[in-house]
């Protein structure tokens, strides 16, 4: 279930919590009274910091080149330029509530958030939006403990209901769950970008990729910055090519069509000289809606030119003093704060 | 609930509200400030009622998410300029501590609950300040004292009369830097205040002055200059924008004795404007404020308590005197000393009544001098003008005018006045029941070290017991710790004024927060901070400019009198019992006579009052006997020679 709060500007009270979007702590008590049994987790992390499950594995993908034939640094000419009217990011943050005879039960936050700019202050764009659920496996627990889970009025998904479990080690249940819920906060995105681009012309700003909708990721308005880069899109040759970029300059412009999604047109920036760090400090790649096929590629450089320098404009004030602050901008920090101010 | 929200109330583990203090966020164009007024409205009910908590900003923060100043260094390059370059402004918070006025209900009495919090209406301030206790109409207290403001808000503050003139508490203290018109402004305002707004069935009020110093208080009865925003107030408050209506001054004569020791000399305003002269008997009740422990040991403290029993304002007639003797001014006191040291001395006796000589000698050393130090207010010939003790009325300042006046005189005209105002209204007679007594520069007639002295001793009674009588202190001083503790302690009623941060720093300012310090410190001119019984907290709050003519503009319209001759100030003092007199005949009336003798017989004029001024004047010089020349006596020897002496030369 999807709560949704009062624009921040206001002082109008949130909504109350019903029990179906309730806390952690509520949830647990109340599956604590139904399931007597059950192992409480009084201490339980958050299972984004617990480290356990595999990430996707480092790859290159080579990609199709847009703008030259080979990959190459271009210097990124002219003033950056403040463009971005809003920008859009989701968080998640998920905890075992419950052992149920070794079969972790895990309750869920996801949120999603879009913050817009007004003379160079954040405010919040209509109602963010937060889920609360919790997550088991069903096919795994006896019907009375899953009649129990559906009277605590708490949002329940079936984590084995679209997929088979690798395993049944608690792992393989959390990791299950661990997934269900970044699909959830996906999709809690990619609502709030459907909904900008039907709603508005101005230019978005988004923390990650924007090929997951076909909506999002053909708007013209849309902008989405990728910080991470366990697959890069890059051919083995040019890599070095990625590595070495210096602050304001980009890659070539590149066609990215991850399986399953939308085709957009990407290419690498490098914000922050990574002089003293990793050669990929400071380096994001840009995701914009694919021209259309008679663009010419002229005109595709000066467009990657146009948003490089808009993104370049955001890298003060610097977003620490969270980790990722050199690729991180300020204001995507401000949604992160934001959200975790209302979960 | 109408007034808009401002912020919101938060509490954290780290800074948790208690049920004295809480805090509160707002946007960043909230009109809040140190010692604006706020009003939270709890979300839960308790006990079925939901908890309002009103309470006064006393600390303010401001932050950004911004974890060390050395990141945003970084993030511009070591260049200001930079920060204006980006695109996104911080996050910031202004933060704000509240100390709780009054929460409603009263109990239980628990920690400030969450809530929205709102800027304190009229009757907000009025509840919070504990206010409507005192405003109900059929039983109404109120004193305005000044305007509370907060954004586009105005509250009249009303201090409560009961405890400002008694007798639940009493006393007024004001603390200020000197040269911004807050202590002398400030008195003339709230006396005013009282004066329109002393209930009658609390009785009737008169107010003392005592001006210390220059100008300050000569003018009180002449009209200043305002501003439309002080006209304003003055209307919000219900208070007359008009000088006082009735003020009587009181100034002793100069050492000479011609004219009158005061600023306001001009003739225009003589009016109103009377002499303060002493004779022995108003003086030696107090002699002990004039003679320290170093001049009268308990010998002469013996000595003078049997003339003060057995000898002054009565027959007198023993032996070594050679005449009796009825002592009612200080030269006659002197006669009396004479003859009786030429008695002890023609005997060869060195004690009279146990008394030994030295020690009479001493006294009379020590009594002659005060006619000499208190010259102008104490007369040898036993002439008294006083203040109308008995005859006070009802909302009218008397002003006693002893700027220019040596300290042991000040200390005196000081004691005695006071002395004399507890006796009548312990009697219930001096003509009204309440008496506002102000005195500035505190810390000179009751510093917190020093010697006991019979003035700070006098200030400390008052401070103490003058409640019950009617008998209230307001006072001034530019710096409040260096006053005796016990003084101001016993003040219900506390103003401050601009002050300065040496003391600021003193310990007795320790439980102001460091903000509501620094707003003392640059406090505008008509400000002022209250601390008042029925107020939890201090309130900041503007006073309108007094109606009255300010000391340094009355000076410059009104200046001084010339020095004028023996004839114009006997001419001066007389038109006020005759306005038909004339210049000439005070010139033939006291021709040929000395200064001490016309000012006798001035002094006498003006004691009695005589209905035919001319002839009671002329008559004082008949009493007179004339200077006749004596006929130089012949050398007579001391025996004749006979006329058969044998060895005659």
């Amino acid at each position: 279930m999807t709560t949704t709060l009062a624009p921040s500007p206001s002082f109008g009270t949130p909504a109350s919590p019903s029990v179906s979007s309730a806390t952690f702590h509520t949830v647990q008590r109340r599956l604590a009274a139904l399931i007597p049994d059950a192992e409480t987790v009084a201490q339980g992390g958050a299972l984004e910091l617990s480290g356990l499950f595999a990430q996707e594995k480092p790859r290159l993908d080579p990609p199709e080149l847009l703008e030259d034939k080979t990959f190459r640094a271009r210097r990124v000419e002219g003033e950056a330029t403040v463009r971005f009217s809003a920008f859009l990011d989701g968080t998640q943050s998920s905890r075992v509530a419950q052992y149920v005879g070794g079969v972790p039960i895990v309750h869920a936050t996801v949120a999603a958030v879009i913050r817009t700019r007004h003379e160079r202050r954040m405010a919040t764009w209509n109602t963010p939006l937060v889920r609360r659920r919790l997550y088991a496996p069903l096919s795994l627990l006896t019907s009375a403990v899953c009649d129990a889970l559906g009277a605590s009025g708490a949002d329940l998904f079936d984590t084995t209901a679209e997929r088979t479990l690798e395993s049944i080690h608690p792992f393989a249940v959390q990791e299950a769950a661990f997934q269900a819920v970044q699909r959830d906060r996906a999709a809690l995105e990619r609502e709030l970008g459907e909904a900008w681009c039907s709603q508005s012309d101005t230019l978005l700003f988004i923390d990650g990729g924007i090929s997951d909708s076909a909506l999002v990721a053909t708007s013209p308005t849309v902008v989405g910055v990728v910080k991470s880069h366990r697959q890069l899109y890059v051919h083995g040759d040019d890599l070095g090519v990625i590595l070495r970029l210096k602050a304001g300059e980009r890659s070539s412009v590149c066609r990215v069509a991850p399986r399953g999604r939308s085709p957009v047109a990407s290419w690498y920036l490098r914000l922050r000289a990574a002089t003293g760090h990793d050669p990929l400090w400071g380096l994001v790649r840009v995701e914009i809606a694919a021209p259309a096929a008679r663009t010419s590629t002229k005109r595709l450089a000066e467009r990657a030119d146009e948003v490089s320098r808009w993104i370049l404009a955001e890298a003060l004030p610097l977003s620490v003093p969270d980790a990722r602050w050199d690729k991180m901008v300020y204001p995507i920090r401000d949604c992160e704060e934001f959200l975790r101010s209302i979960q | 609930m109408t007034e808009p929200m401002l912020g919101r109330v938060v509490a954290t583990e780290r800074r948790p509200n208690t049920p004295h203090e809480f805090h509160f966020w707002t946007s960043l164009d909230s009109p809040i400030g140190i010692g604006t007024i706020v009003r939270v409205d709890g979300e839960t009910p308790v006990g079925g009622q939901i908890v309002r908590v009103y309470g006064v900003v006393v600390e303010g923060f401001s932050y950004t998410d911004l974890q060390s100043p050395i990141h945003d260094v970084l993030g511009h390059d070591g260049s200001p300029g930079g920060a204006s370059l980006a695109a996104t402004q911080r996050v910031e918070i202004r933060l704000y501590t509240a100390h709780v006025l009054r929460q409603v209900p009263e109990e239980p009495l628990q920690p400030v609950p969450m809530g929205n919090v709102a800027l304190a209406s009229d009757e907000d301030v009025a509840i919070a300040l504990r206010m409507d206790s005192y405003l109900k109409p059929e039983s109404r207290t109120g004193i305005p004292v000044g305007i509370y403001r907060a954004g586009a808000m105005e509250a009249p503050i009303y201090l409560d009369a009961e405890f400002l003139l008694g007798p639940e508490a009493a006393h007024l203290n004001i603390n200020g830097v000197s040269g911004l018109a807050t202590k002398t402004s400030a008195v003339e305002w709230l006396l005013a205040s009282i004066f329109a707004h002393f209930p009658e069935q609390k009785g009737s009020v008169a107010a003392i002055c005592f001006n210390v110093k220059g100008p300050d208080l000569l003018f009180l009865d002449q009209a200043g200059q305002l501003e439309d925003a002080d006209r304003a107030m003055y209307e919000k408050l219900g208070v007359p924008a008009t000088p006082f209506q009735r003020v009587q001054y009181f100034a002793p004569y100069t050492a000479k004795g011609f004219t009158l020791n005061t600023l306001r000399s001009n003739e225009k305003l003589a009016d109103n404007v009377s002499p303060l002269t002493w004779g022995l008997n108003e003086v030696m009740q107090f002699a002990e404020v004039l003679l320290n422990k170093d001049d009268i040991d308990a010998k002469a403290d013996a000595f003078i308590d049997f003339l003060q029993e057995r000898v002054i304002g009565r027959e007198f007639h023993e032996a070594p005197l050679s005449t009796p003797h009825r002592v009612r001014s200080f030269g006659e006191l002197e006669t009396f000393f004479r003859d009786l040291l030429r008695g002890l001395e023609d005997r060869g006796g060195e004690t009279w009544r146990t008394h030994h000589v030295a020690t009479i000698r001493k006294v009379r050393n020590r009594l002659s001098n005060i006619s000499t130090r208190c010259a102008g207010l104490v007369t040898d010939e036993g002439t008294v003008s006083d203040l109308p003790f008995g005859s006070f009325e009802d909302r009218t300042v008397y002003v006693v005018d002893v700027a220019s006046v040596e300290e042991d005189a000040q200390d005196l005209i000081f004691a005695r006045v006071v002395s004399k105002l507890r006796e009548h209204l312990e009697r219930r007679d001096l003509g009204v029941s309440h008496v506002v007594v102000f005195v500035d520069e505190l810390n000179k007639y009751a510093p917190g070290d020093g010697p006991d002295t019979y003035v700070r001793k006098m200030l400390l009674d008052i401070s103490e017991r003058g409640r019950y009588l009617g008998l209230v202190l307001f006072s001034a001083q530019q710096f409040r710790s260096q006053v005796h503790r016990r003084v101001v302690g016993n003040a219900g009623t506390a103003l401050y004024g601009r002050m300065d941060m040496d003391e600021l720093a003193t310990p007795g300012y320790a439980v102001l927060s460091a903000a509501t310090k620094t707003k003392l410190a640059t406090l505008e001119k008509g400000q002022l901070m209250v601390r008042h019984p029925h107020f939890a907290q201090p309130i900041f709050v503007r006073f309108p400019r007094p109606a009255v003519l300010r000391g340094r503009d009355g000076a410059e319209r009104f200046p001084q009198a010339a020095e004028v001759t023996l004839e114009a100030a006997v001419l001066r003092s007389l038109r006020r019992l005759d306005p038909s007199l004339s210049l000439d005949w005070v010139k033939r009336t006291i021709a040929g006579h000395d200064e001490t003798h016309v000012i006798r017989a001035r002094n006498a004029t003006i004691q009695a009052r005589p209905e035919r001024v001319q002839a009671f004047f002329e008559a004082q010089f008949r009493r007179i006997v004339p200077t006749e020349s004596t006929p130089r006596p012949v050398a007579v020897p001391i025996r004749a020679l006979p006329d058969d002496d044998p060895y005659g030369f």
